[in-house]
């Protein structure tokens, strides 16, 4: 299959998935995360570059079955069976759709402590697409 | 403003058509709309259309609703294809209805088709996982089944709802589908078994989703004081409704809650001038079950967080107080993305006629019948609310 999300897609926000760079609202201070043009809560669109700690805890879940995901996470399905994912609340606020990892789905529990690390997502095109993944603090 | 009538419906049954074309199932959904028009309507007189698909599969993207007119034999319409993911043909109606409010055009179609079944399997996960915010819900790995699960295990968190109320939504409209002639699913289903079928995207099992859907449907719209010239039966668009919100749904301050309808069915409530009280029947957007009981709460039919029980208590079942989705819904009657929202239009149309297809699931002493149209897991939401003329 062919890409769905190209490679200068991907570098494009490289320093929200790797690094976990927030957009810090100037006129408001709220946090943007993922980043975004427009403040939600006030319209502002100037922000400055806050570093997240990558602390969370696990605001929803799901055990998404075999096959369920896009195809480019095909080969992992077809390793591990299940993907395990959630949105994770931020300490700092924002919350933020990701893939969860090192736990067993019987242990997903909302409110759960979770912190952010870097892991392989799927590869596509031979090269290796890397980002953030969650697992318990 | 105009006030705006329908004047003929049609629609495809649903299923998988592995034999048929996309010109061959649009044809024929136009047929039996223009059928439907019973006093007759010159096919040339259509001024405006509005065709409603997602994409099938990308083999059509430039040009589709020429070509679909094409099809339909109204060639010579101005017409434009409308995509809002599953809220496609929910937004073409909205738009073929504003036609004629503005009085720009006396006699506009809205239609809508998909044809799912011809892709390989990746390529139709490729293309039902596009409608999302592709950057980040996408690379979480998850599809809107998924997606729709995690509004789920939120409302079941927040309010105590329990996963048999949300398969209840399920099972109901696959028994409803038993009667109807054009739905893709009717074989019966008990609750014990559905809440054994396998985890889909937990807490949603197979039994709690929607399928893979071929079908085409059309709606003949035209200014309603000239409705009586082809028909003395026509419906009235008494309400109008649309609206979009943040595409993601980590971006929403509640994830039990679609907000788009909030604000679509207010505007339409509004415009016609009535209130959820009114409404003795709808069609609403089951593409998960959990997606009907969100909208029982934001169409106003129930309190928020009361949908489970309001389900449990057999109000919306077909000889229930507001029966919802008496066709099947998405989940039995079927959900070619594109088609759907017509589709329903289609659905309440016959009802307040008195013309459902068999007598059996045909709703007594009906006047206001409201249909709810999704895109993604709640970005664009369509509402329109029909009333029979008197
Ligand atoms: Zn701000």
């Amino acid at each position: 299959m062919t890409s769905y999300i190209s490679l200068p897609m991907y570098s494009a926000n490289i320093d929200e998935r790797m690094r976990l760079i927030a957009g810090k609202c100037v006129s408001c201070g709220q946090l943007a995360f993922p980043q975004r043009p427009v403040c939600t809560k006030c319209g502002g669109d100037q922000f400055e570059d806050t570093l997240l700690s990558g602390d969370g805890s696990l605001y929803t879940y799901s055990v998404v079955a075999g096959n369920g995901a896009p195809s480019e996470f095909d080969d992992e399905q077809t390793m591990t069976g299940d993907v395990l994912c959630g949105v994770v609340e931020l300490k700092e606020g924002p919350r933020v759709m990701v893939r969860l990892a090192d736990m067993e789905p019987e242990e997903l529990e909302i409110g759960m402590k979770v912190r952010a690390v870097i892991r392989r997502l799927y590869d596509q095109e031979g090269i290796v697409r890397y980002g953030t993944k969650f697992v318990p603090a | 403003m105009v006030d705006v009538a329908v004047i003929g419906v049609g629609q495809t049954r649903y299923g998988m058509f592995p034999e048929r074309t996309l010109k061959d199932l649009f044809h024929e959904a136009a047929i039996n709309a223009l059928n439907d028009v019973d006093k007759g309507l010159d096919p040339a007189a259509v001024e405006e259309a509005f065709i409603g698909t997602l994409s099938t599969g990308g083999a059509q993207l430039g040009n589709f609703a020429p070509l679909m007119m094409e099809a339909a034999g109204m060639v010579g319409a101005s017409a434009r294809h409308i995509e809002n993911a599953c809220a496609s043909s929910g937004f073409a109606m909205r738009d073929a209805v504003a036609a004629i409010a503005s009085g720009r055009a006396r006699i506009a179609v809205a239609g809508g088709i998909e044809k799912m079944s011809d892709l390989p399997r990746e390529k139709n996960r490729l293309w039902l996982g596009i409608s999302g915010d592709v950057e980040w819900e996408r690379l979480a790995g998850t599809n809107f089944a998924g997606i729709y699960a995690m509004m789920a295990r939120r409302h079941m968190h927040e309010y105590g709802t329990k996963k048999k109320h949300i398969t209840m939504a399920a099972v109901k409209n696959r028994n409803n589908a038993l009667a109807n002639p054009k739905a893709q699913f009717r074989a019966p289903l008990e609750i014990d078994r559905a809440m054994k079928t396998p985890n889909l995207a937990s807490p949603l099992s197979f039994s709690d989703a929607c399928g893979i859907t071929d079908g085409a449907s059309m709606v003949i719209l035209c200014r309603a004081d000239m409705a009586k010239e082809f028909t003395d039966q026509p419906v009235l668009v008494v309400g109008s409704g649309g609206a979009s919100n943040y595409v993601a749904i980590h971006d929403r301050k509640s994830m039990t809650t679609l907000e788009g309808t909030k604000r679509a069915v207010q505007q339409a409530y509004e415009m016609a001038g009535i209130s959820a009280d009114d409404i003795d029947f709808a069609e609403v957007h089951d593409c998960f079950a959990i997606a009907e009981l969100l909208a029982y709460e934001d169409l106003g039919f129930c309190k928020k967080g009361t949908a489970g029980k309001y389900i449990e208590s057999g109000a919306t079942a077909r000889d229930g107080k507001r029966p919802v989705n008496n066709s099947g819904g998405l989940i039995a009657k079927g959900h070619p993305i594109g088609s759907t929202g017509t589709g329903q239009i289609y659905e309440v149309v016959n009802q307040l006629r008195g013309r459902a297809d068999t007598a059996e699931r045909q709703l007594k002493n009906v006047r206001y019948g409201l249909t709810q149209n999704v895109g993604g897991s709640g970005a664009a939401v369509a509402v329109h609310i029909l009333k029979a003329a008197a």
